[in-house]
């Protein structure tokens, strides 16, 4: 089932928390919704919830083309998870998971056996098989979400919808769970958009990825696409590290700056810290003289900080420990810096 | 063998505070509740038995524990409403009305008396209309309301109201607007709602205050005496008896009937503690 919303306009009092915002996710792919906090991810993921509506007259969302503008939550046919599980503490964990089926009315309920069937099924996709009796607190973070999971699902939704699902979570289990929730989606094929914060998260796991920031859309694409060829200056801060240079025609002679949009819509370049080169002083190549600051080598990469001799500017270049070791430089010695073309996605069109 | 295994803890202090603990209750509650036990040991169990069981005791233990459950139960009712309606809801005056609920706290419980028979007697301003006797009445044979049964149960709903709203209030506060959302997203409509997910999470709490609302209710005294109208047999509270026997000197029989109701009291307050045990059962970690 895809979702279309389109020019969805939400104010909260003087608050503006979505400016017409236009959102589609395609039927069975996981989309992100990514941005930092406030920019009205989470409010875009209640208004496709129902569980919020767009501003009177607004915008319209349509589920496979069918409007569901106007209808409430419960009559959508979406599962949702929310940011701290809403788990029901006086029921055990089967009970949890059977609450949707056990809700409906009479005629549609299914039977006895038939809720503990399905309810053991989930259990067992989630992988949380023999903690049916286990109450809430008795789970650990990462088990709550499965079972929040788990109840959401048990409704058959037709659209899955997780706001920000891994947010409470300690590293470790946030990056565990964050790959099982990719694995989980390759078997069920649900539709399913997720609200995230984290741009690794987003990056690491979504088949598209929606950039919002002060309510509205900046950018959408894949992974690749907005990493590689971010839209906007605020899609090149937000995504990873990024060196923002001024002296335009000085780094032109240097490198291509209008590979994948280097050049942001305010003038100045936006280069990531693997785009710049480092070469000898003194080499005949042309090149932005700066003087070393710092070296951290402690990781995959080594990662030097630059002062740029002209402009006092401090431009960041991560590059082989290997290339470094050939290089020889110390703190305080003189390299030149270089714009380096991005070969692989050059003839790259979105 | 020492009493208590040592256990290292975090917070120290426990010999101390529990010896303080335990010194402050014996002299605070022990102490005088066992001079009733004193006072009545100096009857035989023959004397003990008649003296509890005599009629007029035996009505006056059956009003005393019907109207006080009946009036809890009618508080848990009500004080969950209003403890709803000042968390939900915002409206002019809620400050006002939330003061308000304190009221019978601060309230000497026989103004309260006084001002409800004032009410409710045949000339008052409800009794007139409702009373068999009053002015105006509006049902055929009317209702009376001060001087019976129905007045004991008024006084008493009027002192325990308190009770219920402040204990169910902060938990009402505390429970978080998703379970609503959730409950409402997997298809719940919004009675079942209500009971399924907000009520199950109230019931301690609203246990809470029923058992303390009925524990006032029972020693509850200042109040009735005006409403009830003190007939033997008919609409005399036990604490009223008490002070009647102390009065006639008669202080064994006094102690003995203050002792039945103290054992009992305890017992049905026990009973509903371990209700409300188990039905946070989910607490445990």
């Amino acid at each position: 089932m895809s979702i279309h919303a389109s020019g969805i306009v939400k104010t909260f009092g003087q608050y503006t928390a979505l400016a017409g915002v236009d959102f589609h996710a395609p039927s069975g792919k996981l989309v992100a919704l990514l941005g930092p906090s406030g920019s009205g991810k989470t409010t875009l993921l209640r208004i496709l919830a129902g569980l919020e509506f767009a501003d009177p007259g607004s915008g319209r969302v349509l589920f496979n083309n069918e409007d569901v503008t106007s209808v409430p939550a419960g009559k959508r046919g979406v599962g949702f998870v929310f940011q701290h599980y809403a788990l029901f503490r006086h029921m055990t964990v089967f009970d949890n998971v059977a609450f949707g089926l056990r809700v409906r009315s009479r005629r549609e309920r299914p039977s006895d056996a038939k809720i503990t069937e399905r309810v053991r099924e989930l259990l067992r996709l989630v992988q949380l098989d023999g903690l049916e009796k286990r109450f809430p607190t008795q789970l650990s973070g990462g088990q709550r979400q499965r079972v929040a999971l788990a109840r959401a699902l048990a409704v058959e939704p037709k659209v899955l919808l997780l706001d920000e699902p891994f947010g409470a979570l300690d590293a470790k289990v946030r990056k565990d769970l964050r790959r099982w929730l990719r694995k989980f989606h390759d078997e069920i094929h649900i539709t399913t958009v997720f609200v995230t914060h984290d741009q690794e998260e987003a990056l690491e796991i979504a088949d598209e990825v929606v950039i919002m920031n002060q309510a509205k859309v900046e950018q959408v694409g894949t992974p690749q696409d907005v990493y590689d060829r971010p839209a906007t200056p605020f899609v090149h801060r937000f995504l990873g590290n990024v060196n923002i240079l001024r002296d335009t025609s000085a780094w032109g002679r240097t490198g291509p700056i209008h590979d994948n949009g280097r050049l942001g819509s305010d003038g100045l370049i936006y280069v990531r810290p693997h785009d710049i080169e480092v070469v000898p002083h003194g080499s005949d190549s042309q090149g932005i003289p700066a003087v070393l600051r710092y070296i951290h080598a402690a990781g995959p990469q080594a990662q030097l900080t630059f002062e740029v001799i002209a402009t006092g500017e401090h431009v960041e270049a991560h590059i082989t420990r290997s290339g470094l070791a050939e290089l020889n430089l110390k703190p305080n010695d003189l390299a030149l810096l270089k714009l380096r073309p991005s070969h692989s996605f050059q003839d790259y069109t979105i | 063998m020492p009493l208590l295994r040592k256990e290292r803890s975090a917070l120290p202090g426990l010999n101390l505070s529990l010896g303080f603990t335990l010194f402050y209750l014996g002299l605070i509650v022990l102490v005088p509740l066992s001079a009733a036990f004193l006072k009545t040991s100096g009857m035989t169990w023959n004397d003990f038995i008649s003296a509890v069981t005599s009629q007029r005791v035996l009505a006056s233990y059956r009003i005393t524990f019907l109207a006080s459950f009946a009036a809890a139960s009618v508080n848990c009712v009500f004080g969950l409403l209003t403890a709803w309606v000042l968390v939900r809801y915002t409206f002019p005056g809620r400050r006002l009305v939330d003061a308000l609920v304190d009221l019978p706290f601060a309230l000497p419980t026989a103004v309260a008396g006084i001002a409800l028979t004032a009410i409710y007697a045949k000339n008052g301003w409800v009794g007139q209309f409702v009373d068999p006797d009053g002015a105006h009445r509006l049902l055929p044979h009317g209702i009376k309301i001060a001087f019976s049964e129905i007045g004991i149960f008024v006084a008493l709903t009027f002192i325990g109201l308190p009770f219920v709203v402040r204990t169910v209030q902060p938990v009402l506060e505390e429970l978080e607007p998703e379970l609503e959302e959730a409950s409402a997203s997997l298809g719940a409509n919004r009675w079942q709602t209500i009971t399924r997910v907000i009520l199950p999470q109230l019931f301690p709490a609203l246990l809470t205050g029923f058992a303390l609302s009925f524990a006032r209710a029972l020693g509850e005294y200042g109040s009735v005496v005006f409403i009830s109208g003190n007939m033997p047999m008919k609409t005399e509270i036990t604490p009223l008896l008490i002070i009647t026997q102390l009065e006639q000197y008669q202080y064994a029989h006094a102690t003995a009937i203050a002792v039945v109701m103290l054992i009992a009291s305890f017992t049905l307050l026990l009973l509903i503690n371990l209700l409300q045990k188990w039905s946070r059962r989910y607490h445990r970690v």
